[in-house]
This record gives structure tokens, C-alpha cells and sequence, in this order.
């Protein structure tokens, strides 16, 4: 338990807590709430070998392994939906067998974390046998209910050295408020050694207790304020998620070259995320904001 | 007379394979299940149980369908929000009726494959992965399957390079002798045909679209496949049904999954006002 009543940290100070070679969990998923902040900021320190797991998620996962950090990756999908398709650097990394696939599935990986929580060695899961999901799991064993009889997959806790997580709100004991879909950033606080969180903005304790606490600060090693720190992807209520830079996003990415030119150009640059709100633009973030004022402007965002 | 486009009349088979009051899920990426499912709430399953994909929001009233699954507009309205677990417990616990699931390469049996085309080590194609696929397949009463790629040759293959997602039977036993309680697919719904699973879990030929031949279906199969004594034209679409349809999909986001020639199929709406 983190017990420090103030935790409250710069970025990079907060990325210095993750090292190379950790098992890191990124919360959010898909489009909504993905510590972008964060993984920009552990690309920049130049962060290696990081295996990661989790259950649905797209360009934070991409991103990283675009820049060479990851050598494991435990998702149980990494892509850009039907929208924008396959993850690009995922992709070439799995063909080129420069990262281990450890694919896996939503169900596997909330039962080896509620294992953790629980401080289990194994908990049975009744799915996987029959696919080929243990092929690219040799860790996972079969064990027998001792009262049905019934043969059933067993798979070893998963804890984490360091969950990553990006709220809207927080408070400096690191107290997090978030909206739905929490998706497994509760179960990965409860299950990691470590959770770093980032947030638009730090409140008083009271402001944040009239909004809910979701994560408990007692989990929480340290907090950094970071606006945007979700972008492109979402962070609702305060954004929409940036489909146009996604899209930039998966166009680089698409070939090595211009996958280091997106890293160069948007990631390693010298002023960090200063300058990245920067060359975002404020016209752009700004209309990010205004999803709330009507049906059409929302749905505007994503045409 | 009014006109409408295939891929209207193909989510509206896909929103038919749904009953009243069951509870229905599709994962992310499935845009064609998930209009599917909003268009048969609205139309003649209104006690359905909607949970969205992604969102895990019961019986929301999206203003639109966003091109991402975890959007908030798929929560807008809704009674509820599950937690992650809240649903996955349902799921494989058996709480849960029918789920969509696609793949980039289906089997004669209902398997499906979102992880890997080619050998494993070094695929031809690394696909996105399966979500939560793995286990639910197992433990949900009934499976809808979609694609929209038959067309292709390469995605109805006599067997998956890597089984992600069970479906009647696998090299390690049937569903049965797997202790799996969930019934395993039910239908297959393509841009050629729609099929169900006869009592060994075989796929077979059900309903043509008016456009399609038989031939048409052998040769972009991977395997032979039954027929059924009497193969019946798909029932066209009612203009409430496409109402609906282009009311809660302003941006289109179905086409995504159609390869663009399959734009091109048109159909007149015969009776349309009766």
C-alpha cells in the first residue's frame, strides 16, 4: 500500500518508475482513455524490452513496439477496429518475430489478475480447451475439480510491475475518478506491484469525492497532472477521441521509415508534451472538447 | 419505387437471426453485428437485452454509431453500465444468449481464427487477436456468425490455421466432450449465402441471395459443403427495417467491412409503402 498522503510528480519523474524489462499494464482500451502521455514519455527515455499485457487496445500498444520498446506483448487484441484495420507495427513485428505473441483473452487475463488480487497461485478458467491459445501459452496446465470431476485450463497469476493509468480526474493521494468503461485498470491497480497515474487535472480531495473514487489512492505510487495525456485517444468527459490523428498515426506506420519519422516528429521531440499540445494545435484539441454541445458536433468528430 | 444497398439488406439478415427477449452481445470491431442488433431492438426483438460491445452499456440509445466501440455515445441512455467482469461473468456463466463472432478465416465446423494466418512463428498475416472470444465461445447459448468476405476464396477454409474462437468441434472433441455448455454457432451469415450446422456441426447452404448461385458459393468454399433440400432466396427487407437502419447508422459505419464491389449490389423494394 502507498501510503504517502502527497504523491504528486512531473511526468518524467513518473515514467522513471517504470524500468526495461518490466511487465507493464496500460489502462483503457481501444480508443478511450490510453496513457498516450505516458507511453510518449517512456519512448523518450528510451525504454526497452517492456512486456505488456492487457486486453484490447490499439495505438498505445503500437506505438511502442513502432519505437522499439516492447518485446513482449499479452494483449488479447491489438488493432485499429474495422475503422482503421490492423495494427500496423504490431503486425510487422509479429510476421518478422521481432516480438513474442503472447496473445491472449479478455476472460484469461481478468482470471490471472483476479489470481493476484486474491493472492492465488492459479485459478481455472472453462474455455481454451479445444483452441490453440495454448500453443502460445506454454505456462497455462490443466487441473481437476476436486468435487465435479471436470478437467479444466489453469493459469498463474499475472502481477504486474507497474500499471499505467490515465483518468480524468484525481486528487494528490492519487485517488482516481474515471467514467465508464473502467475496462481492467481496477483489476490491474489491485493486481500490479505499482500503479503510475496520469490525469487532466489534480483536485482537492473533497472536489474528487463529490465525483466517486474509483481506484483507490492506496494503490497508487504517484500521480502527474497532464492535460491531453490521453490523446489521440479519448478521455471523456473532457474529450472525444482524435480520429484524423489516429488515422495520420496508422498511415506512418505503415512502413518502418515513416513509422520513425511519426516517432521523430511527434514523441522524441525536445520540449515533450508541451510541445506535442502544441503541434496538435489548440484549434484541434479544443474542438476535441466540444463533443457535449450538439448531436451534430459529436458526430462531426467522426466523419 | 425505392432502392436499397446490399449492405443493408445483409445487416438486416443478421439483425433477424435474433429472438425476443435474449440477451445479445457483439465485440468491438464488428460494426455490421452491431447495427444488426440495434436494428432488431427497434424492430421485432424489443425486449431484447442489448449489451454494446466494448461499452458493456445495457440497452443504450446511441444518437449515432461512432466508427470506435468504446465511444460514450454507445452508452447514451442506457439502463445500465457492466463492469468488464460483470459481463464476462454472465458470459461464462451461461447469462448470456447469443454473441456475434467473425473471423478471418471460419472452418466447415464453426471455428474461427483472428490471430494468425500462416505458421505461428511467422505468419503470413498477425490478425488483431480475439478479444474475449476464446473462453465465451465455449459458455454463450448460441453463436451468430458473420463475414463479409466469402467472396475471397480465402476466408471459408476447410480448416483454420490457428483456432482462436470454438465452434461445433475441434481436432480435441466436440463441444460435448469438451464440458462446454454453450451451443456453438447456430448460422453463418455471408455476402453469398446463409448457412446453418446439421447434427455433426457441418456447415450448410440455407438461403441464396438473389444474385448469388450455388456455384458461385462452391467456388469461394474451401471444403464441400451440404445443401439443404430446399435453398430459399433470402426475404427481402421492409422499409421499417431499413428505416431504422439508416436512423441509427448515419455514418455508415457497416460498409467498413465490405469490400467495395459489393457496394455495387442494389435492390427494388417491392410494396414499398404498403
Amino acid at each position: 500500500m502507498y501510503l504517502d498522503p502527497d504523491k504528486r510528480v512531473d511526468l518524467a519523474t513518473a515514467a522513471s518508475y517504470v524500468h526495461d524489462g518490466h511487465m507493464i499494464a496500460l489502462g483503457g482500451g481501444l480508443s478511450a482513455r490510453l496513457p498516450m502521455a505516458m507511453v510518449r514519455e517512456l519512448i523518450r527515455q528510451g525504454r526497452r524490452d517492456l512486456h505488456v499485457v492487457g486486453s484490447a487496445h490499439s495505438m498505445d500498444v503500437d506505438l511502442l513496439i513502432a519505437a522499439g520498446a516492447l518485446a513482449i506483448c499479452e494483449e488479447s487484441y491489438v488493432g485499429f477496429e474495422q475503422d482503421l484495420g490492423l495494427a500496423p507495427a504490431y503486425r510487422r513485428a509479429a510476421e518478422t518475430g521481432t516480438i513474442t505473441v503472447k496473445e491472449s483473452c479478455c476472460v484469461t487475463i481478468l482470471t490471472q489478475l483476479r489470481a493476484a488480487e486474491m493472492g492465488l497461485p492459479f485459478l481455472p478458467v472453462r474455455g481454451i480447451k479445444g483452441t490453440d491459445m495454448r500453443r502460445l501459452h506454454p505456462e497455462y496446465a490443466e487441473t481437476t475439480c476436486p468435487f465435479t470431476g471436470e478437467v479444466l485450463v489453469a493459469v498463474p497469476p499475472l502481477k504486474p510491475d507497474v500499471a499505467i493509468i490515465h483518468a480524468p480526474v484525481g486528487d494528490a493521494f492519487g485517488n482516481l475518478f474515471m467514467e465508464q468503461p473502467y475496462v481492467l485498470d481496477e483489476h490491474f491497480a489491485g493486481a500490479s506491484k505499482s500503479v503510475i497515474a496520469t490525469v487532466e487535472k489534480i483536485v482537492p480531495t473533497e472536489e474528487l469525492h463529490d465525483r466517486g473514487v474509483v481506484i483507490p489512492g492506496y494503490f497508487v505510487q504517484a500521480i502527474a497532472e497532464v492535460p491531453f495525456g490521453a490523446h489521440p485517444a479519448s478521455c471523456y468527459p473532457s474529450y472525444s477521441y482524435d480520429r484524423a490523428h489516429m488515422s495520420t498515426y496508422v498511415q506512418a506506420a505503415a512502413k518502418p521509415e515513416s513509422a520513425d519519422g511519426y516517432v521523430a516528429d511527434w514523441v522524441n521531440v525536445p520540449g515533450g508534451e508541451d510541445e506535442y499540445r502544441n503541434k496538435v494545435g489548440a484549434e484541434s484539441l479544443t474542438r476535441l472538447t466540444q463533443w457535449s454541445e450538439s448531436i451534430d458536433q459529436w458526430k462531426g468528430l467522426f466523419s | 419505387m425505392s432502392s436499397y444497398t446490399f449492405d443493408e439488406w445483409y445487416v438486416i439478415r443478421l439483425a433477424r437471426t435474433i429472438s425476443d427477449r435474449e440477451v445479445v452481445f457483439h465485440g468491438f470491431a464488428s460494426p455490421c453485428a452491431q447495427v444488426a442488433m440495434h436494428v432488431a431492438k427497434r424492430t421485432h426483438a424489443p425486449n431484447m437485452m442489448l449489451i454494446e460491445g466494448a461499452m458493456y452499456a445495457i440497452n443504450p440509445d446511441p444518437p449515432f454509431i461512432p466508427p470506435t466501440s468504446n465511444d460514450s455515445s454507445l452508452k447514451r441512455g442506457a439502463a445500465y453500465s457492466m463492469r468488464f467482469e460483470e459481463f464476462f461473468d454472465a458470459a461464462i456463466r451461461g447469462d448470456v444468449d447469443r454473441m456475434f463472432v467473425s473471423g478471418g478465416q471460419i472452418d466447415m465446423y464453426g471455428n474461427t481464427n483472428v490471430t494468425a494466418v500462416g505458421p505461428l512463428e511467422r505468419p503470413k498475416v498477425k490478425l488483431g487477436g480475439g478479444g474475449g472470444g476464446c473462453n465465451i465461445s465455449a459458455t454463450i447459448k448460441q453463436l451468430t456468425l458473420w463475414t463479409t468476405r466469402h467472396r475471397s476464396g480465402r476466408t471459408i477454409v476447410a480448416e483454420c490455421d490457428f483456432i482462436t474462437d470454438i465452434g461445433h468441434r475441434t481436432p480435441a472433441g466436440t463441444r460435448e466432450e469438451l464440458d462446454y455448455t454453450g451451443g456453438g454457432p447456430q448460422c453463418l451469415v455471408s455476402e453469398l449465402g446463409v448457412f446453418d450446422y446439421d447434427s455433426q456441426g457441418r456447415m450448410r447452404l440455407q438461403e441464396l441471395w438473389p444474385d448469388v448461385t450455388v456455384e458461385q458459393v462452391r467456388e469461394a468454399t474451401g471444403f464441400e459443403f451440404a445443401v439443404a433440400d430446399e435453398v430459399i432466396p433470402v426475404a427481402p427487407p421492409t422499409q421499417a427495417e431499413l428505416d431504422v437502419l439508416r436512423a441509427i447508422d448515419p455514418l455508415g459505419v457497416r460498409r467498413g467491412e465490405f469490400d467495395p464491389r459489393e457496394m455495387e449490389r442494389e435492390f427494388d423494394l417491392v410494396g414499398a409503402g404498403v
